[in-house]
């Protein structure tokens, strides 16, 4: 198995794997864990919550608790986390007898790798079957002059050893917005500069509401603005030179640091390969080679799609089982200030599928109940449940932004998952007092044009 | 002549003591229940592990340190407030660990050569 991340690490199984970290532009490197362990879901969910437990600390005030202001030493205690994620994957493998090499894996021929360590040593490894699971790695804009020697991208800002202070976000991914996010959330000047839309792929209102609460509570959004350059200044600080894309104008700003997050490229170049496109078995057009997780063309770039990718392909290939991974209705969350959570289609996509006529929409404004006292400003939190008009209206799409985002929607997902239907939620007993409720409650449609926002209990 | 220090401690303070004399070398440390007149230890699984992790001390690195610490008593142990667990994080006797990096190997991970080895030899 080529990678030692979600994917390959959940394949494999009396194998060996080869994990191997190029060094970033920055020369951040890190263990073995993949991205999701190392520089993406883990730091990134500590880091939210981190910002998230500022904000409880400034409601804590509003419900009576005496705190005194403080600043906190957040990224120390992360790493350490990663750094024993790490350590616990090393003792997973060695304990299932998994031959771990930490050297970078290449192809030769179809039953050859080329493995080669941080010294250049080398050696052949010949395998039945071959496994690609060496993900991806964020993209630089490398026709922007000044962008790799000065920017830094999401391999960077969670081993940083000093705050990256005022930051430039570029980029309107879930990467951007969640790391603007945690940014800001720990105090840090922070601005995203979009060159068209945020959060592409999704639904486009919900995304509407992500970036609206987010500048409501302080980030700073260049809309429709691309990057031409970025200087270092003699003082150190960074200026950036953007043009607005609506007057052709060009501005200038000085910033700390410019993360960079604007898409990410599966590893393929350092396997002497251009693109790895699978079959519904995670099959190459080579039958004894694999590719799994973000490296695979097409497949969704999520951790638990690639493990469990990986485990059937694991009990495929020693023929327990020929049971194929289903990439359909997985989950997602987006963990912005305002986390948002979704299942299915956009309404844009329920709507491309089957006719703006053939759909339900069902919506609501609701308040959390954890917002009043601490007069928190809930004017972005809501629910839309996209359903087919006819029948007892099959569920196509279910999204979700407010508290707790990730943990709603993966039990409605369960739902969702089993044929979930509009009677069906109308046929739930609430949970009481809980924001999740109020999809149990939805009874107002788009088509009906009233006031969706909820009252009373 | 041997390629690591290997130093015997009891209780936290000369834990902590014989720490800060080795400022900047690589040190690894095993916490066993402390052993009676008879030299066993009240603690089963610390009297298991023991010959497993002495019979892989050939393997740490040059110029390493081994701190061998008998920890306390059996009621010192179960209070869970002693500063094993309150500072060190420790959750269960024995415990082999690299100081000051997260590798450590806990009951019955301590059992293993392999693990014990791979605790010693890797990075």
């Amino acid at each position: 198995v080529v990678g030692g991340g979600s994917g390959g690490l959940a394949c494999s199984k009396e194998v060996a794997v080869l994990d191997f970290v190029e060094p970033s532009l920055k020369g951040t490197k890190w263990g073995l864990g993949g991205t999701c362990v190392n520089v993406g879901c883990v730091p990134k969910k500590l880091m939210h919550q981190a910002a998230l437990l500022g904000t409880a600390l400034r409601d804590a005030r509003k419900y009576g608790w005496q705190i005194p202001e403080s600043q906190t030493a957040m990224a120390k205690a992360v790493q350490n986390h990663m750094k024993s994620l790490n350590w616990g994957h090393r003792v997973q493998l060695q304990d299932k007898k998994v031959k771990y090499l930490n050297m970078k894996g290449s192809l030769v021929d179809e039953h050859t790798v080329r493995a080669v360590d941080a010294k250049g040593k080398e050696m052949k490894m010949s395998a039945r079957n071959i496994v690609f699971a060496a993900g991806g790695r964020p993209k630089y804009p490398t026709h922007v002059p000044g962008a790799e020697e000065f920017g830094i991208t999401s391999d960077d800002v969670f081993w940083l050893n000093e705050s990256p202070k005022k930051t430039l976000v570029v980029g309107a991914s879930y990467v951007a917005l969640e790391c603007a996010g945690f940014l800001a959330g720990i105090g840090l000047d922070t601005t995203v500069m979009v060159r068209r839309i945020a959060l592409r792929g999704f639904d486009q209102q919900m995304s509407g509401l992500v970036t609206v609460y987010m500048e409501a509570h302080g980030i700073k959004f260049s809309w429709k603005c691309t990057p031409k350059r970025v200087k270092k200044l003699p003082s150190g600080l960074l200026q950036v030179t953007w043009m607005d894309l609506n007057t052709t104008e060009e501005h200038q700003d000085t910033f700390n640091s410019v993360l960079w997050a604007v898409g990410r490229a599966p590893e393929t170049k350092t396997l002497n390969l251009e693109k790895i496109i699978v079959a519904a078995d995670e099959a190459t057009s080579v039958p004894n080679i694999f590719a799994i997780g973000d490296i695979a063309e097409g497949r969704p770039e999520l951790t638990p799609t690639a493990i469990k990718a990986g485990r059937l392909l694991a009990r495929r290939l020693v023929g327990r089982s020929t049971e194929l991974m289903n990439y359909e209705n997985v989950a997602t969350t987006v963990f912005t200030p305002l986390e948002y959570g979704c299942v299915g289609l956009s309404e844009e996509e329920a709507e491309r599928r089957h006719g703006k006529d053939q759909i339900e929409v069902y919506h609501a404004f609701y308040k959390p109940l954890e917002f009043t006292v601490a007069e928190r400003d809930a004017t972005q939190c809501y629910i839309k449940v996209v359903c087919l008009q006819e029948g007892e209206q099959r569920v196509l799409g279910l999204h979700f932004t407010g508290p707790n985002a990730g943990e709603v929607t993966q039990g409605f997902s369960l739902g969702f998952q089993c044929g979930l239907t509009y009677e069906h939620l109308r046929n739930t007993v609430r949970t009481h007092p809980t924001c999740a409720e109020e999809l149990v409650k939805l009874n107002i449609t788009k088509r009906s044009g009233l006031d969706a926002t909820v009252t009373g209990c | 002549m041997t390629k690591y220090e290997d130093v015997a401690v009891h209780g936290y303070e000369e834990f902590c003591k014989v720490v800060s004399e080795r400022k900047g070398k690589d040190i690894f440390a095993y916490f066993s229940g402390d052993k009676d007149d008879q030299g066993k230890s009240w603690c089963p699984d610390c009297v298991k592990a023991e010959p497993v992790v002495r019979g892989e001390l050939s393997h740490l690195p040059e110029g390493s340190v081994f701190i061998y610490c008998q920890v306390g008593d059996r009621p010192y142990w179960k209070d869970p407030n002693n500063d094993f667990k309150k500072n060190l994080k420790l959750t269960g006797v024995p415990t082999l660990l690299r100081y000051g990096t997260p590798q450590k190997l806990v009951e019955e991970e301590c059992f293993k050569a392999d693990l014990v080895r791979m605790l010693f030899t890797e990075d």
